[in-house]
């Protein structure tokens, strides 16, 4: 089976102090404080393959880098220490309606979030109507987005980023958005991506998703790899370690 | 699909949503730079009084430099703010980061580009005369270009580091805006301030856009320090970029 992402050694280090939105006088005149001072790794040594069709499942607590372990893989953070192989193109479900400009009509918002993601004119033009179909949002095509509600920004978001055809999906929580019908969608056509023979890297802390689409599971602890192995010795590990999933 | 096309798609979606809703559309590009050089024009010429400064026709002389700076200075806010106004997109869409900052230049470039007609249209109210100088200008915009890149290069990642870059900014780029020479010409600096004023390479820019109209004896000296100065500008700008823009990612 041929390797799509292959991370070796990973290791992100951020700095422990750091506010956002400090000034430069604050950069000038760096105050002496009695706090502990450096960094911190919040991801270190993680060393794991995912092969092409598997559907892997990463879980920890809150805070333990999972999500700076799927943005790294989105390739929109780069690693302190070792390396990201990622074999093929990546449809990431991070930040759903963040692409979106609220000034823009829903049909430049199509163009743009999809071109950016790289799909081609001529591809989007085929793909176009199904976009809108699923995301139920053909009667506002030429309504400016940011008369949307959330809902229908999330879901033209998912619409939008699932249809970009490529062959890793990478998902932070967001596997299904929106009110229960179409949420019910979202799993639909996660289930059919998935026996497209697509490759689905998952972030979650919901048992019921993790249960319906891995095979293969990651808990993260602390900044490390703590299981590398099947999805139910991963989850049983977090359970030990949290008491229990929420759902 | 190639860089190209995502940069493509950027400046389209920036121009997009700077006329969206607004009922002007493209004669805003026009109306700012317009409205700026009819007041100097009319300050200069009525009031300060005196034909001393700049060239004639003033009006023409004015606009030259404005619209070039009215490009500059859009362009240098834009792509300071870049990764702070686009920091969902950059922390969901991988693309080269150092886009995000160029596309703000290209879009404010075709406006630019899209506003020099006026010239034209000047030019011939005017009955001016021009030269085969007027070929500087796509040299000149070349090397607006390269300098603001540098800049923005240098700019966007310490606006997302510390965001009180962008009120020193607005302080800077006013005290710029008199320091090159727009409102007058580089003759009309002593002499002894003429090579600081040759530091800055918008003079040397300016000088270009502004050569095909005005003949200018001393137009080598501007050309060459604004070219060495931009080019180094631009690879500084390349290199601190690429330096932070690991902990660029993590702050966005």
């Amino acid at each position: 089976m041929s390797i799509v992402i292959d991370v070796k050694d990973i290791g992100v280090s951020f700095r422990r102090n750091r506010k956002r939105n400090f000034s430069i006088r604050e950069m000038l005149l760096q105050q002496k404080n009695t706090s502990p001072k450096g960094e911190f790794w919040a991801l270190r040594n993680i060393n794991f393959q995912v092969n092409a069709g598997e559907a892997v499942g990463l879980m920890g607590a809150n805070g333990q880098g999972k999500s700076t372990l799927l943005r790294i893989i989105a390739g929109v953070l780069l690693p302190d220490e070792g390396s990201v192989t990622v074999n093929g193109g990546v449809a990431p479900l991070i930040e759903l309606t963040g692409g979106l400009k609220s000034d823009l009509t829903a049909r430049d918002n199509i163009g743009l979030v999809a071109g950016l993601h790289g799909v081609s004119k001529s591809e989007l033009k085929k793909r176009f109507d199904s976009i809108v179909e699923f995301a139920e949002v053909g009667d506002f095509l030429d309504t400016p987005v940011r008369h949307f509600s959330s809902g229908m920004k999330v879901r033209l978001g998912f619409s939008i980023v699932t249809s970009i055809d490529e062959p890793i999906i990478l998902v932070d929580e967001a596997l299904a958005v929106g009110d229960a019908a179409f949420k019910e969608k979202c799993y639909i056509r996660m289930k059919d991506l998935l026996n497209q023979g697509k490759t689905l890297f998952l972030v979650s802390h919901k048992e019921r998703d993790l249960k319906e689409f891995c095979t293969r599971g990651l808990y993260l602890k602390d900044g490390s790899l703590a299981v590398n192995g099947t999805l139910t010795e991963a989850l049983n590990a977090y359970q030990k370690d949290s008491g229990g999933l929420h759902d | 699909m190639g860089k190209f096309g995502a940069f493509r798609i950027l400046v389209y979606r920036d121009l997009q949503i700077r006329y969206a809703g607004t009922w002007l559309g493209y004669f805003w590009t026009l109306l700012d730079p317009l409205a700026m050089s009819a007041i100097y024009w009319f300050v200069f010429s009525y009031i300060v009084g005196a034909k001393s400064i700049g060239e004639q026709p003033y009006i023409l002389f004015l606009l030259t430099g404005i619209l070039s700076w009215t490009w500059f200075n859009g362009a240098v806010t834009d792509s300071a703010r870049s990764l702070v106004i686009e920091s969902k997109m950059v922390r969901s869409i991988a693309i080269p980061r150092y886009l995000w900052v160029i596309k703000s230049i290209g879009a404010k470039g075709i406006e630019f580009v899209l506003a020099l007609p006026i010239l034209v249209v000047i030019s011939i109210i005017a009955n001016a005369e021009v030269s085969a100088a007027l070929l500087f200008i796509p040299l000149a915009f070349v090397v607006q270009f390269l300098l603001l890149s540098g800049i923005g290069l240098i700019l966007a990642p310490l606006t997302v580091l510390a965001r009180d870059t962008t009120n020193i900014l607005r302080i800077l780029l006013r005290m710029m805006f008199y320091l090159t020479p727009i409102i007058y010409g580089v003759s009309d600096i002593p002499e002894r301030f003429q090579t600081i004023a040759y530091l800055n390479p918008m003079t040397g820019i300016i000088s270009m856009y502004r050569a095909g109209f005005w003949n200018d004896p001393n137009l080598v000296t501007p050309i060459v320090f604004s070219v060495i100065i931009s080019l180094i500008i631009f690879v500084t700008g390349v290199i601190f970029f690429k330096k932070v823009e690991r902990s660029v990612l993590k702050e966005v």
